[in-house]
């Protein structure tokens, strides 16, 4: 199992850009602008350029963090929508778990107000 | 405007973004990504109106432009992704086995390139880097007295007792010596054939501040100093070899200016001390003896005994606050003994920055040179790439459209740019270390330390190391291109005009390699001109026709002055007398090496008034001038070629009572604006001269400008010993040298001649900065041109053998010969003129940068740059032309029955 767990370490850190795209796609499939809106609604200064967006979603497509499938509606069949894989899904969680080390280091050092649990 | 309005035009903008990206991605996600764009414009209307729409539409361009660059670029990285790297160099082996023309003339380039900078880093690494073989050299300072407050030097020597506070001072200084210069004679025997040489006379702990220790025998002790000490001295190298290089000379005695002294230490061959001077270029010393005083005990008030240069070093890790503070806390101890009235002043210079800051702007200027003709060299490369390349477009795609992986084609590729830069970079250690012997040996330019000269391993292993990342550098632009090669893109653009996309990445490639040409040629011609002004510029003095040399008459041998007179009254009567000579007189100060070692001594600087002068403003401080005193025989004037402005120059015969001065033109217009100086009083160390002449500056430092007012002074009124002599003769004065040397020994065997040289040599010496960038980044300049002219060569050939077909049309629907010849140059005119527009901001930046190299031509002289770039149009156009006239031998039918 050990080389499986490596597999997912070699995708972190994961860009901003790619873990928000994580995290709007944890709750459901979306189209590009659909994940530009749950973004926004989380917090609007990390909303990608749109350019940027769909080139962090060709390289995730490609590297299996996510995939692209036709949306259902007749009217616009070019439009992809997206969803997270299974292994995006423990990308997505390792990095979480990450960034949870960081930030209890983060507080140890002094850096951040210590939440009483 | 409405939103509907502003809804269509930023939905065209944004179309307009997506031409940045590679077309891939545009066919794939094009559609969505302009969608998407204009929901968030339509969202961002909603809430903050035109002005938010107008913020997206510039980011998206920011965003646009690097994303589209990085697409570009991002299977050229993926190159790292694993395959099979032997099955990859066997390929690429056998490709470039089956193309010898090619990778012959593609290593030759890379080899002529390569070697060219090879030789260059060598010569900069060598002749303009001064070695500091020490131990831990950064905490090497140099400390020195600022006087300027009181109108001395900014640069001041220090007197003994400062030395010795800086040596008790405590805290961030380690060690601390002073050091003194003289020129003592040197001979194996009392009475053997004297040398010249350089002394420093220091405190025992040099070579141990230093960390180096001799290669011979040992270096003084900390005891051996002061009035007791042992007759001891410690040759260099240099001297040692001279002295017949043998090893068992420790222990024996040798003679210091007539005395006895006992040879303790050799240094080693790798040694090299510069003891820097207050007021000019660095000097190196021939023999080192410990003071036979004691430092402290000096009379600090005298400036005449303010002789001495200290260096300490620091303790590791100081910061520099910390031993500003100390070096201050020694200055406050010398200023609180005696009480004085003005603060004595010291400030350190790290050794290093002392010691490189005259050859910076050569050093940066040259590295820039450099750099850009390893750029112009990597463009090249990667057309020559680029255009092989497009050559298997074909198989590019159809293997794609097997089923071959992009990064297939990109790792084979990168591993052909690879294998021809490591080749070339071999090439090019190769070539560049016969060109540095053919340097040497054809010695093109004046080069100090000429001997030094080779390449070794280090400068070796940089140039491989240089070949090796352009090689790479210049495949990842073509194999960018080469993995996107497809099916669609080939049948797309391979009808009858056959201009596939690997012609829009080459004219790409040759404008920019335009556009650092033009950078280059314009700091090669800005440098010559530099040096144009130089080689014009009047100095004061002729130098043609004059031989100068120092005669060290040693104090000892001269007990009286008159003695010390009527010597130098036969050597001159001597040197007047031989066959060819026009007049000879002597100089404490020699122009242009007025702070070399064979003057230091005699020449100073010091402060004057003019009492009662028509141009004194009341104002103490600007009624003075601090000058250049220039001690001279009489006829000196007249020997160095100098302008008498007014007056009289200094005359063989003279009054006994008067003190007789020249002043050079600033004085004279300082202080008398009005009237006339002749006959006027100068106070001058508290004696009064009578000036009898004003005469025209010769430069004793710069070439191209004035140094300090200068006050010329006689040598009977002030000073025994003349130390260097110039002869003004008809013939080559390089053939008087013998005739010279027999004349003073026939006077005084006990005196040595020595540096002996011409005044055009010193002239040369002067030059040597100047003349060595003009020549290195003017050759690099060349170089890239003639790159240009290659690749422009290729891109338009390739053109009409690519377009034949498109051309052979025009030809049968009757287009002239001129029409077509014009169709075929235009894209390269177009080219050239794009590359010299993207340049001009860079021609800017290049000039900017080496105006510290530039002398009187300021870094946009306007003749220059139209002259680069008119001499870039022409050559480039030649290199048009020629290729573009096979048009004319088009012959219609047999093309167009082909089809």
């Amino acid at each position: 199992m050990s080389t499986d767990r490596d597999r997912i370490d070699a995708y972190l850190p994961l860009r901003p850009v790619e873990f928000n795209i994580l995290l709007s796609l944890a709750t459901g499939e979306r189209h590009g602008y659909g994940i530009i809106q749950e973004i926004e609604a989380r917090d609007s200064s990390a909303v990608p350029d749109v350019g940027n967006l769909y080139r962090a979603l060709a390289r995730m497509v490609e590297s299996g963090l996510i995939e692209a499938g036709q949306t259902a509606d007749p009217r616009d069949e070019r439009r992809n929508y997206y969803r997270i894989t299974n292994r995006g899904l423990r990308v997505a969680k390792a990095e979480a778990q990450r960034l949870q080390t960081l930030l209890r280091a983060a507080r140890i050092g002094g850096l951040l107000e210590k939440k009483a649990t | 405007m409405t939103d509907e309005q502003l809804l269509s035009v930023s939905e065209r903008w944004f179309r307009l973004l997506l031409r940045l990206y590679p077309s891939d991605f545009r066919e794939e996600l094009g559609f969505e990504v302009v969608e998407t764009y204009r929901n968030r414009v339509r969202g961002i209307l909603n809430r903050s109106g035109a002005r938010g729409v107008a913020w997206l539409c510039l980011s998206a361009l920011a965003h646009s432009v690097w994303n589209g660059f990085g697409e570009y670029l991002r299977p050229a990285a993926s190159w790292r992704r694993a395959g099979d790297w032997g099955r990859d160099f066997e390929l690429v082996r056998r490709r470039l086995v089956r193309s010898p023309v090619f990778v012959a003339a593609t290593l030759s380039t890379l080899a002529v390139g390569l070697g060219a900078v090879a030789v260059v880093y060598t010569a900069v690494d060598k002749v303009l880097i001064e070695r500091m073989a020490y131990r831990d050299p950064d905490n090497l300072y140099f400390v020195w007295r600022d006087q300027s407050a009181s109108g001395g030097l900014k640069r001041d020597w220090l007197a003994g007792p400062h030395v010795a506070d800086l040596q008790n001072t405590q805290g961030a200084i380690e060690t601390a010596v002073g050091m003194q210069l003289s020129v003592p004679t040197l001979s194996l025997r009392p009475d053997g054939e004297p040398l010249q040489t350089l002394m420093v006379v220091t405190s025992p702990n040099l070579f141990d501040l230093l960390g180096v220790s001799p290669m011979l025998g040992r270096a003084f002790t900390a005891n051996e100093t002061g009035p007791g000490r042992p007759a001891i001295v410690v040759l260099s190298n240099a001297t040692w070899k001279r002295l017949g290089g043998d090893p068992s000379v420790i222990g024996s005695q040798v003679w210091l200016s007539g005395s006895p002294y006992t040879v303790i230490g050799v240094m080693g061959p790798n040694f090299r001390f510069v003891r820097h001077s207050n007021v000019g270029p660095p000097q190196e010393p021939d023999v080192y003896v410990p003071f036979g005083f004691n430092l402290a005990a000096q009379d600090e008030q005298n400036p005449n005994l303010a002789t001495y240069a200290a260096l300490i070093r620091v303790r590791p890790g100081t910061s520099p606050e910390r031993m500003a503070e100390t070096v201050d806390a020694a200055a406050r101890a010398a200023t609180d003994r005696k009480r004085q009235a003005t603060p004595v002043k010291l400030f350190p210079i790290r050794l290093k920055d002392d010691l490189v800051a005259p050859v910076r702007p050569i050093l940066l200027s040259l590295a820039l040179a450099g750099i850009f003709f390893v750029l112009v060299l990597t463009v090249n490369l990667s057309s020559l790439l680029l255009a092989r390349a497009a050559e298997r477009e074909r198989e590019f795609a159809v293997s794609r459209a097997l089923g071959a992986n992009g990064s297939a084609v990109v790792r084979a590729m990168v591993i052909e740019g690879a294998v021809l830069g490591l080749i070339g970079g071999v090439a090019g250690a190769m070539a560049g270390s016969w060109g540095a012997r053919m340097l040497v040996a054809l010695a093109p330019l004046d080069l100090p330390r000429r001997s030094e000269i080779a390449l070794d391993w280090s400068a070796a292993a940089v140039v491989i190391a240089v070949g090796l990342g352009l090689g790479v550098i210049a495949a990842a632009f073509p194999a960018a291109w080469a993995s996107r090669t497809s099916i669609g893109t080939l049948l797309g653009t391979s009808g009858i005009r056959g201009a596939g996309a690997s012609q829009r990445w080459r004219r790409g490639i040759v404008a920019a390699q335009i556009a650092l040409t033009l950078m280059l040629l314009s700091a090669g011609g800005l440098v010559t001109r530099s040096l144009e002004r130089l080689l014009a510029a009047d100095p004061g003095f002729k130098p043609a026709g004059m031989l100068t040399f120092r005669v060290a008459m040693d104090p000892r041998l001269f007990p009286k002055t008159a003695d010390a007179y009527a010597f130098q009254d036969r050597v001159e009567a001597a040197l007047s007398a031989l066959p060819g000579v026009g007049s000879a007189s002597a100089t404490a100060a020699l122009p242009l090496t007025a702070s070399g070692p064979q003057n230091s001594l005699w020449a100073w600087r010091e402060k004057i008034t003019i009492p009662g002068a028509p141009g004194n403003t009341g104002d103490p401080q600007r009624d003075s001038a601090l000058v250049d005193i220039v001690t001279t025989r009489a006829g000196y004037t007249e020997s160095m070629g100098m302008r008498i402005l007014g007056g009289r120059s200094f005359e063989h015969s003279r009054a006994d009572n008067v003190r007789e001065a020249l002043i050079d033109q600033h004085l004279a217009k300082q202080f008398f604006p009005t009237g006339t100086p002749i006959g006027a009083s100068i106070a001058f160390s508290g004696k009064s001269l009578r000036i009898v002449g004003v005469v025209k500056q010769a430069r004793l430092q710069n070439l191209h400008q004035d140094g300090l007012p200068q006050l010329f002074i006689r040598a009977e009124d002030w000073v025994r010993y003349m130390p260097v002599w110039v002869v003004k003769t008809a013939g080559e004065p390089k053939s008087l040298a013998p005739a010279v040397r027999r004349a003073v020994r026939e006077i005084d065997a006990r005196i040595p001649v020595s540096a002996v040289q011409t005044m055009d040599e010193i002239v040369n010496d002067a030059l040597r900065q100047q003349r060595i960038s003009s020549v290195l980044i003017s050759g690099f300049a060349l170089g890239a041109l003639l790159l240009v002219a290659m690749g422009l060569f290729g891109m338009i050939s390739g053109s009409v053998v690519r377009r034949r077909g498109e051309l052979a049309i025009r030809v049968a629907l009757g287009a002239s010969n001129q029409r077509m010849l014009w169709l075929i140059l235009g894209e390269g005119v177009l080219l050239v003129v794009m590359g010299m527009l993207i340049a001009i901001p860079g021609v800017y930046a290049a000039g900017r940068l080496i105006r510290g190299l530039l002398i009187e031509v300021s870094p946009w002289d306007p003749l220059t740059l139209a002259a680069v770039t008119f001499s870039l149009l022409f050559v480039t156009m030649a290199a048009c032309y020629v290729p573009a006239r096979r048009v004319l031998r088009i012959d219609p039918s047999p093309l167009l029955r082909q089809s």
